[in-house]
């Protein structure tokens, strides 16, 4: 039943992903992609602190390293991007294993200051050095050269179907004992060590795959947008997104921060349309968060969920 | 090397814990055996509960060693000692609220007693009949009521398949035949490990175990065969001025 299930996502997410792609024209596969990295980049948030009880307020750091080492490794060498796009989350997956064994010395709040200072060092030393872009930044030129073709197609179906696979591997990781760890670990960490569990582990194995995430979502961003800036790739908003998005959708569930990625693109798009300028949605979105984390404190997602199984008293997660 | 006098599952020599400076545990020294029970008594504030946190490692000890089966767990992690043997049910229970109460033994069957599969699946099942939670398996442990969770937070212990197993009142605020019901556990869990049971009640410790340890301040002041060590002026003394009922 449930290995039916995440053969159903896989192949209809594979198909819906490769249609989109030839459907869609450019402007509407570039928001598009914006969505899924917004989902994965949730997801991966939402791995972290729903799931890990890691709140980090730096993995918009991940996120940054991800677009620069694609541009910078892509630009340098003559390895296909392609290929960069695939080492880039592996590099980063490895470079978060010993800051992980760092940070994880800071406890709660201190961790999560602590990411933040990562992140914003890592803008600075961007920022600062011209062989890493300097203050104007890198644009994309894979081996030297303009790119030649528009990626926006191939990008978007590398993004959605990623962002499919992703649902389904958290799915079966959710089911298995490692997950069954991870989802003690968040009612007591002490009663997981007590039975067995080594809980430092769990932390910086959910550390590494959110990194890797992040990574990834940043590779995928500033592909299409063909040029990245420090400024732009370890800023906060991308933090505050996948914190938004997966706190008002459900913190903790899969589906709760696809409802709040949805929500939160309607609401940019819909203000954006209508000529407000700039941020504005902004102040719309905390607005929103406010209010849902006054009525509903788990989100909306298990509001819903809750609501549509009061009567058989089944409870899931 | 040092010498062992027999050999002693678990060993702990000048086991020391001071919190803000005040002694909890003094310099305990205690010995375990595979097939011994043994109770553990003494007032509020005695260092029971603190003791066996340096065994199971939840506390660091200031001082002391411990040796397990020759090797020194005195710096290994909580984790590290429930695979290599010992657990605990702690005396205020520790369950996992979002998790069945069939996915709580999981855990330990899984990560402390290195099961897997349906092995692991089988052992869950005979380990919830055993402590009489078949019927609450499905159940989220934020649901249960206090004696289910008690129960729980033993058959946790259980599922790890200690060899040293630790038991930390479990049987505060149950009623007498409840009590008797873990009584029965407890004798049927004794062969092969050795069981050490805190319990502020005579009658359930003398049923089952057949060595007595009395702590006082810290100290462990007594060890010894359970009847000789209930008839020693010592004990009566340090529960002078509690009334008998408490005691007896
Ligand atoms: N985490 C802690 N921090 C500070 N002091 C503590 C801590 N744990 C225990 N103590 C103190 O250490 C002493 C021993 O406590 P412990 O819990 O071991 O006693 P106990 O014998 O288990 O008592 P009880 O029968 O009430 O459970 C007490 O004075 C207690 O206040
Ligand atoms: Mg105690």
């Amino acid at each position: 039943m449930d290995r039916h299930m995440n053969l159903i996502l896989l192949a209809g997410g594979f198909a819906a992903a490769l249609a989109g792609a030839f459907v869609f024209e450019p402007g509407m596969l570039f928001l598009l992609t914006e969505v899924m990295v917004v989902l994965i980049l949730a997801q991966m948030w939402n791995l972290l602190a729903g799931f890990g009880g890691q709140v980090s307020l730096g993995q918009q750091a991940f996120f940054g390293l991800g677009g620069y080492l694609l541009f910078l490794g892509a630009n340098s060498t003559q390895i296909p991007l392609w290929v960069w796009l695939g080492v880039t989350p592996l590099i980063v997956g490895l470079l978060a294993v010993p800051l992980g064994l760092v940070v994880f010395h800071l406890k709660n709040a201190y961790f999560a200051v602590g990411m933040w200072v990562v992140a914003e060092i890592l803008a600075a030393v961007f920022m600062r050095f011209d062989f890493l872009g300097g203050s104007a930044g890198i644009v994309l030129r894979p081996g030297g050269a303009s790119m030649t073709m528009n990626p926006e197609r191939l990008v978007f179906f590398i993004a959605a179907f990623g962002f499919v696979a992703i649902i389904v591997a958290l799915r079966l990781f959710l089911k298995s004992t490692t997950g069954l760890a991870l989802l003690g670990m968040r009612d007591s960490p002490d009663a997981a060590s007590a039975c067995g569990v080594d809980v430092r582990r769990m932390h910086l194995m959910v550390f590494v795959i959110a990194a890797m995430g992040c990574a990834a979502g940043g590779s995928l961003y500033y592909i299409t947008t063909l040029y990245i800036s420090a400024a732009d790739a370890f800023q906060m908003n991308w933090l505050i997104v996948m914190m938004f998005v997966s706190i008002i959708g459900g913190l903790g569930t899969l589906t709760g921060p696809i409802i709040g990625t949805l929500l939160f693109i309607m609401i940019r798009e819909a203000m954006t349309s209508a000529g407000f300028s700039g941020g504005t949605y902004w102040i719309v979105m905390g607005a929103l968060a406010v209010v849902v984390l006054l009525l509903a404190p788990r989100g909306l997602w298990p509001l819903i969920r809750d609501f549509h199984f009061r009567k058989t008293g089944r409870v899931t997660r | 090397m040092f010498c062992e006098k027999g050999n002693a599952l678990l060993r702990a020599t000048g086991l020391s814990k001071s919190f803000n400076g005040v002694p909890a545990v003094a310099s305990v020294d205690l010995d375990l055996d595979i097939g011994e029970s043994v109770g553990v008594i003494g007032p509020n504030g005695a260092g029971k509960s603190t003791l066996l946190g340096l065994l199971v490692g939840s506390l660091k000890a200031d001082e002391g060693r411990l040796i397990m089966e020759g090797r020194d767990l005195t710096r290994m992690a909580v984790h590290r000692r429930v695979s290599a043997g010992i657990a605990r049910a702690a005396q205020i229970p520790q369950t996992f609220g979002r998790l069945t109460v069939a996915e709580n033994l999981r855990l330990p069957a899984v990560f402390g007693a290195g099961l897997h599969g349906a092995e692991a699946e089988r052992w869950v099942e005979e380990v919830l009949e055993m402590c009489g939670l078949a019927e609450l398996a499905g159940t989220d442990a934020e649901h249960l009521g206090l004696l289910s969770r008690k129960r729980l937070e033993l058959a946790k212990a259980v599922a790890a398949r200690p060899k040293v197993l630790l038991l930390d009142e479990v049987g505060a605020g149950l009623t007498e035949p409840e009590i008797e019901q873990i009584m029965e556990l407890v004798r049927k869990l004794r062969d092969g490990r050795a069981v050490m049971w805190v319990e502020h009640i005579p009658f359930a410790l003398r049923g089952v175990c057949e060595r007595l340890v009395v702590m006082d301040k810290g100290a462990k002041i007594l060890d010894g065969p359970f009847e000789e060590v209930w008839a020693d002026p010592d004990l009566q003394a340090i529960y002078m001025g509690v009334p008998d009922d408490e005691v007896a």
